[in-house]
């Protein structure tokens, strides 16, 4: 008998609820309050195990054969997201207006990828329109700070 | 080559920061909810910080763990001006007490503003007229007569003297800020609370009873509240709030946030807007407010050991 | 009391006033609609300009970023399905589907009368019912708020399609959430699993950004084909029939009254927030609806619970500050700073010593409603422009946007960070079949929760009390209650689906 992907989660859920409720035995009593910070989350990840090992279980039990999911390009969100980590890691280096420009323009052309040089074009107007549009707004008008970059102070 | 060029931005970077301070808006985090005292005293104050300090000042309220969560929020932000911390009598009493590691020295202080006097504070559920009503009652009850504090903060502290200095005991509950305790005493879920005399409008309506202020003598903004020491307990207590920067700002960045902060304590609406409060204006240059803190930080260690709080 | 309401409608009527006003709700409007800036963050970008103005001039320009923050929010969550602002969340459930299936008019259109009528309905109610309810409120003690948290965590667990298991522990890792890096009594590090970031706790909007934003863009990149280089591919129009839109709310006026009563009561309630108020009036209106199993189809009803209850909210959360001169949300805590910035002590007498302010606050907020619809009706061939910016060019500005929020909270790249990894989770739940509102609304009530657990064990250590205490136990009962309805009816919808494929055969 296999498990479905409502098994997998719950073995997940599971797993991480006891591994946090594990590290919780650790927690020193608080010295004024009656009940030590540890009580509470042991509380919510108690219930939590037992309901993904409620889960666990309806799957098992489970008889019906789980519907067959739409097919779906994962390629491409894993893609986005490894772009998008890019550049939340790349943000404190390089600073805000560069680390934006880079990443609107990379991420547009791999939404729609240019076929010309026209389509280059477009994409690197758009990154520096919008780059400086969403930085004037908010840095000029806004006087909400973004980023500086550590490597370029810029 | 990378790194070369790293360096030496980095060693550029303080100077050009000076010369042009403030070219971006200043932060300065208030260590509770909005609409609590601090907060209530630091919203006036931020505009004229800004009049004079000729920069936008803008406040951050982070509350949560007595105020520990923004010290040191503020404590980790980097040194350079663009982040100050709106201070009072708890960060002597928190790191006393255990509840965090940040202290007073792990900031430079720039100036101290204001001090507040604390009032003994009932819920309109309980039965006492005067301050000698509840100590009769706390004795016949110990344990029983709930206190709505911030734990380990001016607001535990205040009535942990009085409990001590009348021989009663109280049970404490965790009510951070001014805001919520009042909510909590306004509907009787707690029986006593620290709080000030900014609550009037509170007592004039019935919905609080004030049993006494930690004065000296009566405030003259409220004649009817007798001092707790006219009533035979001897305890003067208030809270005294103050402006820091994290440790290692630049002194010419201090010099400057110090002369307006003066100039900013001394202007009139300052003064009239601090009376709304039911606070004094109490202004102390840099120098001062260092070994006053000095002072202060080991009268509270001394408290704290009194009243068996001390956990260091 | 309403001559003075009269008076003062006249008063604020003055340029002197329209005009902050109107600049508020205007901000507010935009604010409210682009993704990943908050009312909250509109208040407080807003709230220097209002330092030189008088009083009532300053409050009237928040009361309108305030109002126009909670209609704008729906404009993202139903043409791009993700919600502008917190309280729109229940709102893309029925209203992003309705504009897919090509009635994007129709859907925005319901969603703004539903919050102006919502909205008024409130004011009207409010201005005559504020004494009881805070009466009320201010009878619950913390065994009643942790009962109340509860109650909306089982509630909106229970309005989930797929499995109320599910639900629940979507519900229950929001909960884990909160209780990862510092507990809220004392601040006591714990569980921050040696990420330095989080040693003060997880702020709940980088996660409620990056859960939403992320589910929503990554669900359309997912699909195979270049589908994604279209625009998204709606109706370019947006005009409706209004009179044909103000009827379909009209006609319902039992479910209009009812939302709007639940947004006035949470707004009431002190620290809930108007996204619970929208989510318990979309399930209220689910569990009243003769059709329950069509919602999240794309059916008026859910757009208008949302939108009038969310409206309604603001209402109450204004009548908080007012009266106890205690914050709702975090929208009202800088309106309460703005109060004391004027030196006025907000409280028990706010309003009879400032009977000017406080009407003058209740007309600002009657008048910026058809402001709002003024705005939106005017600006909504603007807001179309947004959506039909090609998706590849709106996904990376979107999330950038979202960066900035983040990022601009406390300024600190600590939270662009906890945006990215929920981003992650987000479409790994979505993926996996759990829903996200229990999982937000975790979130967001967790520290409350656990709290108010310290609170009532340190009043009184008796646990008896959250059972024997009545509205407590009746909060209680009602939460158990809601949990076995969802269960009966999720067991008569799939005997229902069961039926339905049996007869196929």
């Amino acid at each position: 008998m296999k498990l479905s992907r409502d098994g997998w989660a719950g073995l997940a859920v599971l797993a991480a609820s006891l591994v946090l409720f594990a590290l919780t035995l650790g927690l020193k009593p608080s010295p004024l309050v009656p009940i030590g910070p540890g009580f509470y989350p042991r509380l919510v990840l108690g219930l939590a195990a037992v309901l993904a090992a409620a889960l666990v279980i309806l799957d098992f039990l489970k008889t019906k054969k789980p519907e067959p999911l739409p097919r779906v390009n994962y390629a491409a969100v894993v893609l986005h997201f490894a772009v998008f980590a890019a550049y939340v890691v790349a943000l404190p280096w390089v600073g805000f207006r560069i680390a934006t420009v880079v990443y609107i323009a990379a991420a547009n052309a791999l939404l729609e990828p240019p076929k010309n040089a026209r389509g280059w074009l477009r994409v690197a107007l758009l990154a520096l329109i919008a780059g400086a549009v969403v930085y004037f707004a908010f840095e000029h008008y806004l006087t909400v700070l973004l980023p500086r970059g550590r490597w370029t102070d810029f | 080559m990378k790194k070369l060029i790293a360096g030496l931005v980095a060693a550029v970077l303080p100077l050009a920061a000076t010369a042009a301070y403030p070219d971006r808006p200043v932060k300065l985090i208030v260590p509770w909810a909005a609409g609590g005292d601090t907060d209530n005293i630091f919203r006036p104050f931020a505009p004229l910080l800004q009049k004079h300090l000729g920069g936008t000042v803008v406040i951050a309220n982070i509350g949560g763990a007595s105020g520990t969560k923004g010290a040191k929020e503020a404590k980790d932000s980097p040194a350079d001006g663009y982040t100050l911390y709106a201070v009072h009598d708890y960060i002597h009493s928190t790191y006393w007490t255990g509840v965090a590691d940040v202290n007073y020295t792990d900031f430079e202080p720039i100036c101290m503003l204001s001090s507040t006097a604390s009032v003994l504070t009932a819920s309109p559920k309980t039965p006492w007229h005067s301050l000698k009503d509840l100590i009769a009652d706390a004795k016949k009850r110990p344990g029983q007569i709930t206190v709505g504090a911030t734990l380990g903060s001016t607001s535990h502290f205040f009535p942990a003297l009085i409990e001590k200095t009348a021989g009663v005991k109280f049970k404490y509950v965790s009510y951070e800020g001014l805001a919520p305790r009042m909510n909590a005493i306004l509907g009787g879920h707690v029986d006593l609370t620290d709080s000030n005399l900014t609550q009037k409008g509170k007592v004039e309506a019935g919905q609080l009873k004030f049993l006494g202020i930690a004065t000296e003598k009566r405030n003259p903004e409220m004649k009817d509240v007798p001092t707790l020491k006219e009533q035979g307990i001897n305890v003067v207590y208030d809270v005294n709030r103050g402006l820091m920067a994290p440790k290692g700002t630049p002194a010419a960045i201090l010099g400057k946030l110090e002369s307006s902060c003066q100039a900013a304590a001394k202007e009139p609406e300052f003064a009239k807007a601090m009376k709304l409060q039911g606070t004094d204006v109490r202004y102390m240059e840099r120098k001062q407010y260092v070994s006053w803190l000095k002072k202060n930080d080991r009268l509270n260690q001394d408290l704290a050991k009194d009243l068996g709080l001390l956990k260091r | 009391m309403y001559e003075l309401l009269g008076e003062a409608v006249a008063n604020i009527v003055q340029l002197k006033y329209l005009v902050p006003l109107f600049l508020g709700t205007l901000a507010g409007v935009i604010g409210g609609a682009l993704p990943g800036v908050t009312i909250t963050m509109t208040i407080i970008v807003v709230l220097p300009f209002t330092f030189g103005l008088d009083p009532l001039q300053g409050l009237a320009a928040m009361t309108g970023v305030y109002v126009g923050g909670s209609a704008g929010g729906l404009v993202t969550a139903v043409l791009l399905g993700i919600p502008g602002t917190p309280s729109a969340i229940a709102t893309t459930f029925d209203g992003h589907p309705m504009a897919k299936k090509g009635e994007p008019g129709r859907a925005l259109w319901l969603g703004i009368w539903a919050s102006f009528f919502g909205g008024l309905l409130g004011a009207i109610f409010l201005i005559g019912a504020t004494g009881p309810l805070a009466s009320i409120a201010l009878e619950f003690g913390p065994w009643e708020f942790f009962s109340l948290f509860v109650l909306a965590l089982s509630m909106v667990a229970g309005l989930v399609e797929a499995s109320l298991l599910k639900g629940l522990i979507a519900g229950a890792l929001g909960l884990i959430v909160t209780v990862l890096g510092a507990d809220p009594v004392m601040g006591q590090e714990r569980l921050t699993l040696g990420i330095p970031f989080i040693k003060g706790g997880i702020d709940f909007l980088p996660v409620l950004i990056g859960v939403f934003a992320f589910a929503q863009v990554m669900g359309e990149i997912e699909r195979p084909g270049s589908e994604v280089a279209k625009s998204l591919g709606y109706a370019k129009s947006l005009a409706v029939s209004h009179a044909k839109v103000v009827w379909e709310i009209l006609s319902r006026p039992f479910q209009l009254l009812w939302v709007a009563f639940i947004g006035l009561l949470i707004g009431v309630l002190p620290a809930i927030g108007g996204s619970a108020a929208s989510m318990m009036a979309y399930d209220q209106a689910k569990k009243f609806s003769r059709r329950p199993e069509r919602f999240g189809s794309g059916i008026p009803e859910g757009i208008i619970a949302s939108e009038a209850s969310n409206n309604a909210n603001v209402g109450g959360s204004l009548v908080t500050i007012m009266a106890f001169g205690i914050p709702g949300d975090a929208v009202t805590a800088v309106m309460l700073g703005a109060l004391t910035i004027h030196g006025i002590q907000s409280g028990p007498l706010f309003i009879s010593q400032h009977p000017k302010i406080a009407y003058g606050i209740f007309a600002a907020y009657l008048l910026a409603h058809p402001l709002m619809v003024l705005i939106l009706a005017v600006g909504a061939r603007w807001m179309l422009r947004i959506v039909s910016v090609p998706k590849a060019a709106l996904f990376p500005i979107v999330l950038v946007l979202c960066v900035v929020g983040a990022y601009a909270l406390n300024n600190t790249m600590g939270n662009v960070y906890v945006l990215l990894a929920f981003g992650v989770l987000g479409y790994l739940m979505v993926k996996f079949g759990f829903p996200l509102a229990p999982f937000i609304l975790g979130v967001i009530l967790g520290d409350q929760i656990e709290i108010n657990l310290v609170r009532s064990i340190m009043t009184d250590a008796n646990l008896w009390l959250f059972v024997t205490r009545p509205i407590s136990g009746l909060l209680l009962a009602a939460s158990v209650v809601s949990l076995v309805a969802a269960m009966w009816q999720h067991r008569r919808t799939q005997k229902k689906i069961d039926a339905a494929v049996e007869a196929d055969f």
